[in-house]
């Protein structure tokens, strides 16, 4: 059961959170939630896909990392193994957290039954002695900025990409060194005849809303599936 | 004579011994190494701190870091604090930690500590350590690969344990053959070489090459081959220590550094270990007597540790003469550790000694009797400078003192000072400790080392710093304290650490394959 807090330097004065990259620590998953903001660094590492949710209908991104449920294939030896952590993976086990209705400023929350949160001793301080935000919880804190900012900058993005029936589903095929075959289904990408096809008003129209710069970099991120299969690959090889 | 040197005998157990066998089969693999030892002679823990070049060291002999924390007790050593060097007064404290200032001049950053950092000391301007060591963290996270570090360190450890832990692997893993036996004569070949050594039980032990490791008593060096001890206490005056072990109580906070407490006729060291702190008053027969030598222990551990119940521990007596050898490689026998010479407890210098003497023997290891005049010649003269950079450094420590009791009286009679000492320090006013002091490659104890010392107990900076530092050091400064600020944030305490550590720590395959 999640436990969260609205972190203050009072109760949490010695807290100190675990940042190893392992599936006990909540790593292990085969994607992350991202937002078009984020989708220049994600697209270095990562491919970027979409999900419609099935109730709401409504589109989310995500930045995969394996092709089931629980497999994240840049987990190594407790380190995350790629040069970037997508935001909604970095910041655990924080959240942004509003008062009451849910409007104004954001505070920072911390979820305290969060298997990240340390009893051990090891880890990050996010207080120091006398109270200061140590420079790991002033890294957190600009880290949920920038994911709360491009969250609730997303529905326009993805308003555009329904107006201009941009996404189309997606399903690919993943043949094994080992002989068996993994599906990836139930995901969307960018429909890139469709983007092709734009007119100029249109791509000018989605350019000066910033929408055009986070749809190329979902396109160029699909390239990382094929590195993706080498990770599996490699998994499966050494058994 | 121009046999091919193959047959090594190590005479004598103990850290030297047992640290020169595993170094040499690790290193020189195809050596046939033999080391004996008498089975019930006590071996002396000289010193608990070790030098950072032990984390090479162990790594260099395959012992990995986990293994050597739960098997010798140890703990992490960051560094000395000297605590009542300078006055004697409450506060008077300075830290010699183990990494060394940002990279650049000087004078630049001493200029820029000056304008820009006033408020801290040197070590606190100079490295985030200072911070780390304040504040009782580890020097790491158990999650780096072994012998990595946010900052340098050594160690602290159970001598005696260590002792038995490079005996395990000597024999156990580097096929070190061991001989449980009393040594009472040496036979010596025409040339004057030895040849071998006999032991009391009839065995007759061949060899190329002698290492005597037989502690003071330096048998094969000084018994059989004559080389003159050279007597170092007009310089340095502690010939006596006290020493203890005292229990911690359980998740009490260990230090990160060896702390060095002066008093009115020498110092106290306080080493802290998971389990125990050592403890030991260092003194001056020629001002103090042993009884006033036990109050002060006493008094100390009264202080310091509260808990300890004085009539259930027992101090120890350790008596030591202060000097080295003329030479350390005669012929074709060598001397390492306390064979070859020893100079007071103070900063360590007794381990790191024999690590610098094995790594000179071992990558200038002779493959033939011819060479081995030509190396022995090379090696006395490098080691007899660093001695007497050793002792010179040690006298620092004393001669900048402002204590009045008589004792340090005599320490800053110029009479005592050795005289390169005595021209540094008139240089040291005008420029700061620099490599053109310490140009040697490896130097025990570097231009850092002597800055931290010399700024620590505050001697004044050299009266001409530049007109304004550099905007490169004022940055490097201000980088100082923000690695700290992050440091601080994400380091264990050495408690934390170290308990989680041995939480985790399976019991050793090698107890099995010795047991």
């Amino acid at each position: 059961m999640p436990d969260h807090r609205i972190l203050n330097s009072t109760d949490h004065r010695d807290l100190r959170i675990l940042t190893e990259a392992t599936s006990e620590l909540g790593d292990g998953v085969m994607a992350c939630l991202t937002v078009p903001s984020e989708f220049r660094s994600v697209q270095s590492c990562f491919p970027i896909v979409f999900r419609r949710d099935i109730e709401s209908q409504a589109f989310s991104a995500l930045a995969l990392f394996g092709f089931t449920n629980g497999e994240n294939l840049f987990l190594k030896d407790g380190r995350w193994d790629a040069p970037y952590k997508p935001l909604a993976q970095a910041i655990q086990p924080f959240l942004v957290g509003r008062p009451g209705a849910g409007e104004g400023q954001g505070q920072v929350h911390i979820d305290l039954e969060h298997p990240r949160v340390s009893t051990s001793g090891e880890g990050m301080r996010v207080f120091d002695e006398d109270g200061q935000a140590t420079p790991y919880l002033e890294k957190i804190a600009e880290q949920l900025g920038a994911l709360d900012a491009g969250y609730r900058a997303s529905g326009d993005f993805f308003a555009a990409l329904a107006r201009h029936e941009l996404l189309e589903p997606f399903r690919v095929d993943v043949p094994l060194v080992d002989g068996s075959k993994n599906s990836l289904v139930g995901f969307h990408i960018i429909d890139e005849n469709k983007l092709q096809a734009l007119g100029a008003q249109e791509l000018g129209e989605l350019h000066a809303a910033g929408h055009l710069m986070p749809i190329f970099m979902a396109v160029a991120s699909l390239s990382h599936l094929s590195d993706l299969v080498a990770r599996k690959n490699a998994k499966v090889s050494l058994g | 004579m121009t046999g091919t040197i193959g047959k090594v005998v190590i005479l004598g157990g103990g850290t030297a011994g047992w640290l020169s066998a595993c170094y040499l089969a690790a290193r020189r693999p195809w050596l046939d190494i033999t080391l004996v030892e008498a089975p019930d002679i006590p071996t002396i823990g000289v010193g608990e701190g070790t030098w950072p070049t032990m984390r090479g060291t162990l790594a260099a002999i395959g012992i990995a870091e986990a293994e050597f924390f739960a098997e010798c007790d140890a703990s992490f050593k960051q560094g000395s604090r000297f605590d009542g060097w300078a006055t004697g007064e409450a506060g008077d404290s300075y830290l010699h930690p183990f990494t060394t200032p940002p990279r650049g001049e000087a004078e630049d950053l001493i200029a820029a500590w000056r304008s820009a950092a006033p408020d801290l000391s040197f070590a606190e301007a100079m490295t985030p350590q200072a911070r780390i060591c304040a504040a009782d963290l580890a020097p790491r996270q158990r999650a780096m690969p072994d012998f990595a570090a946010a900052s340098n360190y050594a160690y602290h450890l159970d001598a005696g344990k260590f002792g038995a832990l490079l005996a395990r692997h000597a024999t156990g893993r580097l096929g070190v053959r061991r001989i449980a036996a009393h040594v009472n004569g040496v036979i010596g070949a025409p040339s004057g070489d030895l040849s071998a050594v006999q032991t009391r039980e009839g065995e007759t032990i061949e060899g190329d090459l002698f290492i005597d490791c037989t502690g003071r008593a330096g048998v094969l060096i000084g018994g059989h081959c004559g080389v003159e001890w050279i007597d170092r206490s007009d310089v340095s005056f502690n010939d006596c220590a006290l020493a203890v072990q005292v229990p911690t109580l359980p998740g009490s906070a260990i230090a990160s550094q060896t702390v060095g407490t002066a008093h009115e006729a020498g110092w106290i060291w306080d080493i802290a270990l998971p389990q125990r702190r050592g403890i030991g008053c260092v003194y001056s027969s020629r001002f103090m007597d042993d009884a006033r030598a036990e109050e002060i222990l006493r008094s100390y551990i009264g202080k310091h540790m509260p808990h300890a119940a004085w009539n259930k521990l027992s101090p120890r007596k350790i008596a030591f003469s202060t000097g080295h050898r003329a030479r350390f490689w005669h012929r074709n026998c060598i001397a390492i550790g306390l064979s070859a010479g020893f100079i007071e407890p103070l900063e360590a210098s007794a381990i790191v000694l024999i690590e610098l003497s094995l790594k000179a023997l071992a990558e200038n290891f002779p493959a033939s009797r011819e060479t081995m005049d030509i190396h022995a010649h090379r090696f006395n003269e490098l080691f007899r400078y660093r001695w007497d950079r050793i002792i010179d450094f040690l006298k620092l420590h004393y001669v900048l003192s402002a204590r009045e009791e008589p004792y340090w009286q005599a320490q800053r009679d110029p009479a005592t000072i050795p005289p390169r000492l005595a021209e540094q320090l008139t240089l040291w006013r005008e420029q700061p400790p620099s490599n053109w002091d310490f140009p040697q490659v490896d130097e025990v104890f570097s231009a850092a080392s002597q800055q931290y010392v010399l700024y620590g107990i505050g001697f004044p900076a050299p009266a001409k710093l530049p007109a304004a530092p550099s905007a490169k050091a004022l940055a490097q400064i201000a980088e100082v304290r923000e690695q700290a600020r992050a440091l601080v944030s994400a380091l264990p305490t050495n408690r934390a650490y170290l308990d989680n550590l041995a939480a985790a720590t399976q019991s050793p395959a090698l107890k099995e394959t010795t047991a």
